[in-house]
């Protein structure tokens, strides 16, 4: 893919969110959180626990009011939960009472789709996600990795403008979560997907980001935005490759530097030290 | 010495192991011949006086002599005509009701004080009041039967859809759902499992009040030939009554067993 300039596709500007404790008193989620995604581009939120940045990505999906800031998807303000904006969750989130095809072919259901295009449209995605052989099969016969992969076909089928992962492939295990970090580089390089992603993974979001959005916490903000240039513009679909080029460790280490700053633990570590 | 291990001595008694099949089956079929060797020998040895405690075979032969003689069949069906619409329209009122409350929490706001307070008002204590507005008929009966399990009924499913994961709506909405299209494909098809099964235990409870409506003030049903038995000494008869609640309680619930089943076929291998 070329290196062409992208147009914008989410804006996040001064997006700030306040909670409100059972003990009556505040604190600051997230405070002044400003970073573009632009057409095409898989974004990555990454932070230590506790950073906001699962906050950040429920706001964008509409599924928690912002404080403060603006949200716009292709120039339109954001507001409520909407099909444009289809959301992976962590934990599975498969229809236990539909089979894969059903599953894959329940947001078009509530949107309208006929039933043929939605039959056809299930089948494209639930091929590229590799299921053909599960295709009626239910969800409780599945593994995890397996669910997931539901997840992604039944959302990418509803033709959202942006896919929000939050954790994606954090309940499974690490065979499994490299197969499905280069599955998804696969289907998002046949499908022209807009991606914004939720991560702890510091390898996860320099395999799979074309940008990082590295948050701090307690306020969350942004610390700092990286990119993943070395790749070339390219995605690779192959872990082993990326991970043995040299930019890539020096990227890990200078991330891993910053996440052992914002460790609850370092004056601790200091002290020692 | 060598270091093969040596098998260790199975015992009878091993924590939470599963055992095989047949001799499940052949101790849940003991402890009943050693349950009826009990009560034969109770009669024969007279540990008991046989007029208060007669044996099990003459407790069939009044069973016998109720179905042939008695009509009993037909008492039998007026008790499971009284559960069966009392029971209905207790689902009928509750099922949605506890849906609303269970999704809205406004909904649970306004109708819950109300709900638990009914809860703990024993449905037996409203018989006098229910005779009066009521009289001995059916009425009476089904109208103690009704609140004798709405009120659970209706808190168990309200818990049961509090309890739907939150992912699945969130889900839902951001793949474009509606309130209405959410509660219709996501909350209801995600509870419902679970509101089977609430119904299959509230209708145990629901016979639990049919013996006592149908002992007061009752000319017809099971429990009215019971209370009928027990004026002429028909110890047999009475046992027999027990006899028949107990297999159709069994039998209610094996019923609603299968149709689980065969509604949430999905659930299959989640052994429960």
């Amino acid at each position: 893919m070329s290196a062409a300039p992208r147009e914008t596709k989410l804006s996040v500007h001064g997006l700030s969110k306040d909670f409100r404790l059972g003990s009556g008193e505040t604190i600051q989620a997230v405070a002044d959180i400003s970073f573009d995604v632009r057409d095409n581009e898989l974004c990555a939120l990454l932070g230590p626990s506790g950073c906001g940045k699962s906050t950040v990505l429920r706001m964008v999906a509409g599924l928690e009011e912002p404080g403060a800031g603006s949200l716009m998807l292709d120039g339109k303000a954001i507001a409520g939960p909407g099909r444009e904006r289809g959301m992976v969750f962590q934990s599975y989130t498969s229809f236990d009472w539909l089979t894969v095809q059903e599953n894959v072919e329940y947001g078009m259901r509530l949107n309208g789709v006929p039933r043929a295009e939605r039959r056809d449209r299930a089948r494209h995605f639930i091929d590229l996600v590799s299921l053909g052989a599960f295709r009626h099969a239910f969800p409780i016969e599945l593994s995890g990795g397996m669910k997931q992969r539901v997840a992604i076909a039944r959302t990418l089928a509803n033709e959202p403008a942006i896919l929000l992962m939050d954790e994606p492939f954090g309940a499974l295990d690490a065979e499994t979560r490299w197969t499905m970090q280069e599955l998804l580089i696969d289907i998002l390089e046949s499908t022209d997907t807009t991606v914004l992603m939720v991560t702890h993974d510091i390898e996860e979001a320099i395999f799979l980001a074309d940008r990082i959005v590295f948050m701090t916490r307690h306020p969350g903000r942004i610390r700092k935005i990286l990119t993943t240039d070395f790749k070339g513009g390219r995605r690779v679909a192959d872990k082993e490759a990326v991970v043995g080029l040299p930019e890539y460790g020096a990227l890990e280490r200078h991330i891993m530097h910053m996440m052992r700053e914002e460790s609850p633990s370092r004056e601790h570590h200091a002290a020692e030290g | 010495m060598n270091g093969a291990p040596t098998p260790r001595r199975p015992r009878w008694f091993e924590f939470q192991r599963a055992i095989p099949a047949r001799a499940s089956l052949a101790l849940g079929v003991s402890v009943w011949i050693i349950f009826f060797l009990l009560w034969e020998s109770a009669v024969v040895f007279e540990w008991v006086n046989s007029l208060f405690m007669p044996p099990p075979e003459k407790v069939l032969l009044g069973l016998w002599s109720l179905l042939v003689k008695d009509a009993f069949l037909v008492d039998i069906g007026i008790s499971i005509y009284r559960i069966a619409l009392s029971f209905a329209l207790a689902c009928l009122v509750a099922v949605p009701l506890g849906i609303f409350m269970g999704s809205f929490p406004r909904v649970e706001a306004f109708f819950n004080p109300l709900v638990s307070a009914w809860r703990y008002l024993p449905a037996p204590s409203f018989i006098p009041l229910l005779l009066m507005w009521f009289g001995t008929g059916d009425g009476q009966k089904i109208a103690l039967l009704f609140i004798g399990v709405i009120w659970f009924l209706i808190t168990i499913i309200m818990d049961h859809v509090k309890s739907v994961r939150r992912e699945l709506i969130e889900t839902s909405m951001t793949l474009g759902g509606n309130r209405w299209q959410i509660l219709r494909t996501v909350v209801i098809p995600a509870s419902m499992p679970n509101i089977m099964v609430a119904m299959r235990q509230m209708l145990a409870v629901s016979w639990t009040y049919l013996v006592i409506a149908e002992i007061v003030a009752a000319t017809t049903g099971i429990g009215a030939v019971m209370m009928r038995a027990k004026r002429f000494l028909h110890v047999e008869k009475i046992m027999a009554g027990i006899l028949v609640i107990g297999l159709l309680g069994l039998l209610f619930d094996f019923l609603f067993r299968r149709l689980h089943r065969l509604l949430f076929p999905y659930l299959e291998s989640e052994r429960r």
